[in-house]
């Protein structure tokens, strides 16, 4: 294994790539850890955004029309502004107000970065997602949602059992799309120290100067998980195809 | 993967082509040319800011610069950069030299020359609330601590102390993660940064600083590896500065307080030599 | 949906406003709430007054943003829609054009920023003259080779979306492929993209705030040195919230503008 190491990094020296870092423990470790807050940061973030992804939509398709005008509004702010500023007035504002306001009362403030971070990605994402859906839930044939009413199911029974199954069959290919940018997106974290693998690679090329190096591992890391997000997705649309959509 | 291969080989080719980029040494530029590229921080302190009413950089670093300058001969043109940007703009050549709050540590002294002659000496201290818990360096053992990324305070902490650091893009960013309640103390330049705001901004009066600083490192202005002759002429540009009180009236005229000793110090003890 | 059948309409009921304005009111109201809840030290009309100060460097900042944008999507739709067109032929070019479409698809926008910043050279030496490259230049190409990528797969969506019968149709009237494709499907096409590619102006848009993360003086770096240079908690939220406001603010009407669009063409 060591000896693997050794071999890399003078193989790759001769191309002017700087992997010496691999062999310090202060900076190797890290990084690898960096790795895995990536990937904790992505699962959580997919799961989150699924799940306020589908409460958006009901929002927007439900009777209640200042929920719904406000679902909407939601979307717009959150679809129209950029994802660094949502996060930077998510965790420098709005945590430090919350930190002050909480202290003012002596308790502590239980949000971690890590947790703002999922919010903010999450709630961007939803609003996608729900946009996905929605598009999903236009393109229904009309005859089958008469088909299902005329054979008198609720309105929650036709949404949960017949609606919602088909649009997001309809809606997978955007909603993949939005789970690939979602990958690509989770890069920002950087920005609030979270510790994910593109901090790591910051705080070791500010010290030893091999951005190169560094921005081809992280380029890799990331490949590899759009990569296997979107053969995912295609094994998804493979087996819940529609016969006779599509080709 | 062939995806991965040929992505390499293109960066690769690229790196090549960029390494064209360094034909010039500085000082042949200023000769030539008449102009230099001068790196500085623009971070919101009295070293490097932006005036609002013009948005052109004003500061301690800005007023070196043009100062430097005029004695070349060389036009001086400002670049700003963050202690995360300000080694690879020098190395890639995007700027020739940095006057950039960056201090002398044997590290740095090994991948970059430096001016002999320190325009500044900055230590680094702790911020934290009084109500933390914190009274001395030891105490921030195993606790998260807000610092800028590239800072040279972070390998200190670290090792000597066993932090964990949380490095932001810039200072103000870390300074508002401090408030946020993200890491118990801020570690940050104490005389540029910490002891003004503790001084004059009253939001900061439930803070304080740690003693001794650490690292109390002279400021140098820093060059590429092997420029050792525009280093001796600036060298002699910055003693002289040292002698006529120049560092000292612009230091007040930037409003940084309290002054600082180092300064007066070789104020008086530059004129014995040539 | 309610709001949708009015506006498909082509009309906006005068009673109903439209749902952007919900969310400007949205992020005021919030806005004015943590401000009021932010500690204050001194006045907060001084803070209004340094905001006032401090409002041309921010536009200036912006217009930073808006060069940017400008630059990366123009540059992008020229390279998108060369490869997106040759992504669809299987020659070794079509093979190169659909890697560079995979590539620019799948990096993350940050680190490819990071590279064209870091990576290239920041003047070139050609034919005895010396060309400076200037980082904000550098970040536009940063944003423009995801651009290309996605216009890319905007044009190839366009193109699948023109019925197989007219390319058998025009097939079976002896036209060639390339003639097929110049003649018949992209002047079709153009009407179709526009809706997308507005979209992905928008998200580009949206993207040169990571600018601020290479030292670039945009409208989010602007905000951080007013912020420390002023250092009052209330002047740091309203200068962040004004933040999010001017992008919304032109974010917003290109994305409204988009979906007008498209409802008039799902209705032509």
């Amino acid at each position: 294994m060591d000896a693997l190491l050794h071999g890399f990094i003078t193989a790759t020296a001769r191309l002017g790539l700087d992997y010496r870092f691999l062999l310090d423990d202060y900076e190797r470790v890290p990084f690898v850890q960096g790795l895995g807050v990536s990937i904790e940061i992505i699962l959580s973030t997919m799961t989150a955004s699924a799940i306020a992804g589908l409460v958006l939509l009901l929002a927007l398709r439900g009777r209640n029309r200042l929920v719904a005008g406000l679902a909407r509004g939601f979307i717009e702010v959150t679809r129209n502004t950029p994802t660094l500023v949502q996060l930077y007035c998510a965790f420098l504002v709005l945590n430090m107000l919350i930190t002050q306001w909480l202290r003012a009362r002596g308790i502590d403030n239980p949000f971690k970065p890590f947790f703002w971070v999922v919010l903010v990605l999450s709630l961007h994402k939803a609003a996608f997602h729900a946009e996905a859906l929605r598009a999903g839930f236009d393109a229904l044939p009309s005859q089958t949602l008469e088909g299902a009413a005329s054979l008198g199911f609720s309105r929650a029974t036709r949404f949960w059992r017949i609606e919602l199954p088909l649009a997001l069959r309809a809606a997978l290919p955007a909603l993949v799309n939005n789970m690939v940018e979602l990958v690509k997106a989770s890069a920002v974290a950087s920005a609030i120290a979270v510790g994910d693998v593109t901090y790591q690679s910051i705080m070791i090329w500010t010290q030893r100067d091999n951005v190169l190096a560094l921005m081809l591992l992280i380029l890799a890391f990331f490949g590899v998980l759009t990569w296997m997000v979107t053969l995912a997705g295609r094994w998804l649309e493979r087996r819940y195809r529609i016969p006779g959509y599509g080709y | 993967m062939t995806l991965t291969n040929l992505r390499r080989l293109l960066t690769v080719a690229v790196l090549g082509a960029s390494f064209t980029a360094h034909a010039d040494t500085t000082l042949d530029k200023i000769d030539s040319r008449h102009e230099i590229t001068v790196g500085v921080m623009i971070g919101g302190s009295p070293f490097g800011s932006l005036d609002p009413a013009t948005q052109q950089p004003r500061g301690f670093n800005v007023d070196l610069a043009n100062e430097l300058g005029k004695r070349l001969g060389a036009k001086v043109q400002l670049v700003s950069v963050l202690p995360s940007t300000r080694v690879q703009f020098l190395q890639q050549g995007k700027v020739d030299i940095l006057i950039a709050n960056m201090e002398y540590n044997a590290q740095r002294g090994e991948i970059l020359d430096h001016v002999a002659t320190p325009y500044y000496r900055v230590g680094g201290t702790a911020i934290t609330l009084k109500t933390s818990g914190i009274a001395r360096w030891a105490d921030l053992r195993g606790k998260p601590v807000c610092i800028s990324q590239g800072s040279s305070y972070i390998r200190p902490i670290v090792e000597r102390y066993g932090a964990i650091p949380r490095a932001f893009p810039g200072s103000s960013q870390s300074l508002l993660a401090l408030r946020g309640g993200s890491c118990v103390a801020a570690v940050h330049d104490a005389a540029p940064l910490l002891y003004p705001l503790l001084q004059s901004d009253p939001e900061w009066r439930d803070y304080r600083t740690l003693q001794p600083e650490i690292e109390p490192a002279p400021s140098v202005i820093w060059m590429r590896q092997g420029e050792r002759d525009t280093a001796a002429k600036l060298d002699t540009f910055v003693r002289e500065l040292h002698r006529n009180g120049w560092f000292i009236a612009t230091e007040a005229k930037n409003g940084l307080n309290p002054p600082s000793p180092a300064l007066a110090e070789w104020h008086r003890q530059l004129p014995a030599e040539n | 949906m309610a709001t949708d059948s009015a506006a498909a309409a082509g009309k906006f009921a005068v009673t109903r406003l439209p749902p952007g304005v919900y969310g400007v009111l949205g992020v005021l109201v919030t806005g004015a709430l943590l401000w009021s809840l932010a500690p204050e030290a001194g006045s907060r009309g001084e803070t209004l007054a340094r905001f006032v100060e401090w409002s041309p460097a921010l536009a200036h900042g912006f217009a930073m943003n808006v060069l940017i944008s400008i630059g990366a999507i123009f540059i992008g739709t020229v390279i998108g829609l060369l490869a997106g067109a040759l992504a669809m032929s299987a020659s070794f070019p079509g093979r190169l054009a659909r890697l560079w479409i995979i590539a620019f698809r799948n990096a993350p926008w940050l680190v490819l920023i990071y590279f064209t910043t870091y990576v290239f050279p920041f003047e070139i030496h050609a034919f005895g003259i010396t060309v400076p490259f200037p980082d904000w230049l550098k970040v536009t190409l940063g944003l423009a080779l995801p651009a290309s990528a996605n216009i890319a797969e905007v044009f190839r969506g366009a193109v699948a979306s023109i019925p197989s019968a007219q390319w058998e149709a025009a097939a079976s009237l002896a036209f060639s492929r390339w003639q097929i494709l110049g003649k018949i499907v992209v002047p079709q096409c153009v009407r179709r993209m526009l809706p997308p590619w507005m979209n992905v102006y928008a998200i580009i848009t949206m993207g040169t705030a990571l600018s601020s993360l290479v030292g670039i003086h945009d409208l989010l770096d602007t905000a951080q040195i007013a912020s420390s240079t002023v250092a009052r908690s209330s002047f740091t939220v309203l200068t962040y919230v004004a933040t999010l406001v001017i992008f919304f603010a032109y974010c917003y009407p290109i994305s409204w503008l988009t979906r007008s669009f498209e409802k008039r063409l799902r209705t032509a």
